[in-house]
Formats: C-alpha cells, structure tokens, sequence
C-alpha cells in the first residue's frame, strides 16, 4: 500500500506525499507566525471588510450566488421591506387592497367631477 | 524577526469615496499612469482597508456614508493617516451646507494631510502622499520607542 506507484508519466508514493504535507505544512504556520499581530482585538479591527458595511449575523447575510440584485434591494431595503409586508400571499388581503383603491378612486372622481 | 518590517517601506494605500463627483478619483488614477507612475515607489491602491497604511479619502461625507466613513477608519490597521484629496473633503466644496451632507471628512474622522484643488493636480496628490510617508514614518518610529519603553 505504501509502495511506490509507477506509471508512464510519474510515480506516486504515499510516504513522500506525507513527507511534503508536513514540511510545507510547517513552512506556512511558521512563516504565518511571524505576520502581524499588533492588531487591536474586539475591535472593528478584528472584523471583516465588507465595504464599510456592518457584519450581520451568519443567518441574515447568507446570499444565495444567483442574487445578482441584492446589492440593489440592500440600497433600498426602505422601499422594498414595506412592499415584502404588504405581499402576504393571501387573496383575501389582495382583493382587499383592490376595493380600498377603487373605493379611493371613485371618491377622487366623485369630488373632482 | 518580523517579516513585516520589510513592508514598511512599501506604502499601500485605501482610497474611499465618500460621495466625491468623480474628478479627484480620476486624479488618484492620473498619479498611477505611466506619466506619474507611482507605483514604481511601491506605492499602491489596494482593496481593502486592511491592507492599507494610508487612507485616500475624496468627497464630502454624505449622509448615507457617514458611518461607513468611521468603520473604514477603524479598520485600518496602526500606525495610519488620513489624506483628504479635493475641496469637497477639505471643507465641502460645492456641496457645502447641502441638505444630504454630513460635513467635510475631518468632522468624521482625523485627518492628517490635506490636498486642496477641485479636483487638485496629480503632483500635489503625490506631494500629499509624501507628507503622509513623513507622518508614517514619525508614528512608526514613536511605536517603537513606546514599545522599547
Ligand atoms: S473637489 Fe471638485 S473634483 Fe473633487 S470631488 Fe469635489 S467637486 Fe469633484
């Protein structure tokens, strides 16, 4: 299982493929070791970019990848949280929504005619 | 050792628009051109506050910016400085007293170097660069003696 693997264009072992994980594995956390630590923690230091916008929880900032307009509805959350409200999905509340405006209607023709 | 002693000499900067007209930004573009060629100093515009030692800053601040403004600023790591490129930042420039601005930048965070001109020239930005350098360098070398203290 360990042996060396052959083939036409290389060979394949086990034990040196270990050999590298660990050796560049300790390369990288020593040269990690010695970046930047003077950081100032629990502050906005310690927290992500997000082009100067605040970090939301993980459930409210997860984006699915085909929600090319989020960008737009998050600059207008004022205009479209109060539209998402009002869509609740019940026909009650829809026929509702159009007997108030036809009642408004008839009114503004009422008073202007 | 610290291996990040030998990017101090590099100076990466953060550019933030804080609702400039677009004529300073064009200037900062100017100074990277091969006319002016500022990178050739190692000075460089990069993306993100965390990376930067210098913030570039144009526009007056809007309203909607404001507190974007500050969380940029906290971001950037110490020792950093604030350059303010342009009128508009300096004091509000053409926008000023406008009903949607919260002021020029230093109402909303420390400035270091100011850069007047509407928009100013691509060498007095890079002057302002090197003044900020100058000031990079003081604070550097005042966090080391704090630290050796
Ligand atoms: S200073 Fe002039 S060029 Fe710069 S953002 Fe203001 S109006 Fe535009």
């Amino acid at each position: 299982m360990l042996g060396l693997l052959e083939t036409g264009s290389g060979f394949w072992s086990a034990i040196i493929w270990v050999l590298l994980v660990l050796v560049i594995g300790s390369m990288v956390i020593y040269i990690r070791n010695k970046g930047e630590d003077s950081y100032k923690k629990n502050t906005e230091q310690d927290k992500p970019f997000i082009s100067g916008n605040p970090e939301e929880n993980k459930e409210s900032s997860h984006l699915s990848a085909n929600h090319i307009y989020w960008g737009f509805t998050e600059a207008l959350k004022g205009y479209y949280n109060p539209l998402i409200k009002i869509h609740t999905g019940n026909i009650n509340d829809y026929s509702g929504w159009i007997i108030v405006i036809t009642v408004i209607i008839l009114i503004m023709v009422g008073v202007s005619g | 050792m610290k291996l990040n002693k030998y990017f101090e000499r590099s100076l990466w900067v953060f550019h933030l628009n804080t609702g400039s007209c677009n004529g300073c930004d064009i200037e900062i573009v100017a100074g990277l051109t091969p006319r002016y060629d500022l990178e050739r100093f190692g000075i460089k515009l990069v993306g993100s506050p965390k990376h930067a030692d210098v913030l570039l800053v144009t526009g007056p601040v809007t309203s909607k910016m404001l507190d974007r403004v500050k969380r940029v600023y906290e971001q950037t790591p110490d020792p950093k400085a604030v350059i303010v490129v342009g009128a508009c930042g300096t004091s509000g420039g053409v926008f000023y007293n406008s009903y949607n601005i919260s002021g020029s930048v230093d109402k909303v965070i420390p400035v270091d170097v100011y850069v007047p001109g509407c928009p100013p020239r691509p060498e007095a930005i890079i002057n302002g660069v090197l003044q900020a350098w100058i000031k990079l360098e003081n604070l550097r070398e005042s966090m080391k003696t704090a630290q050796a203290k």
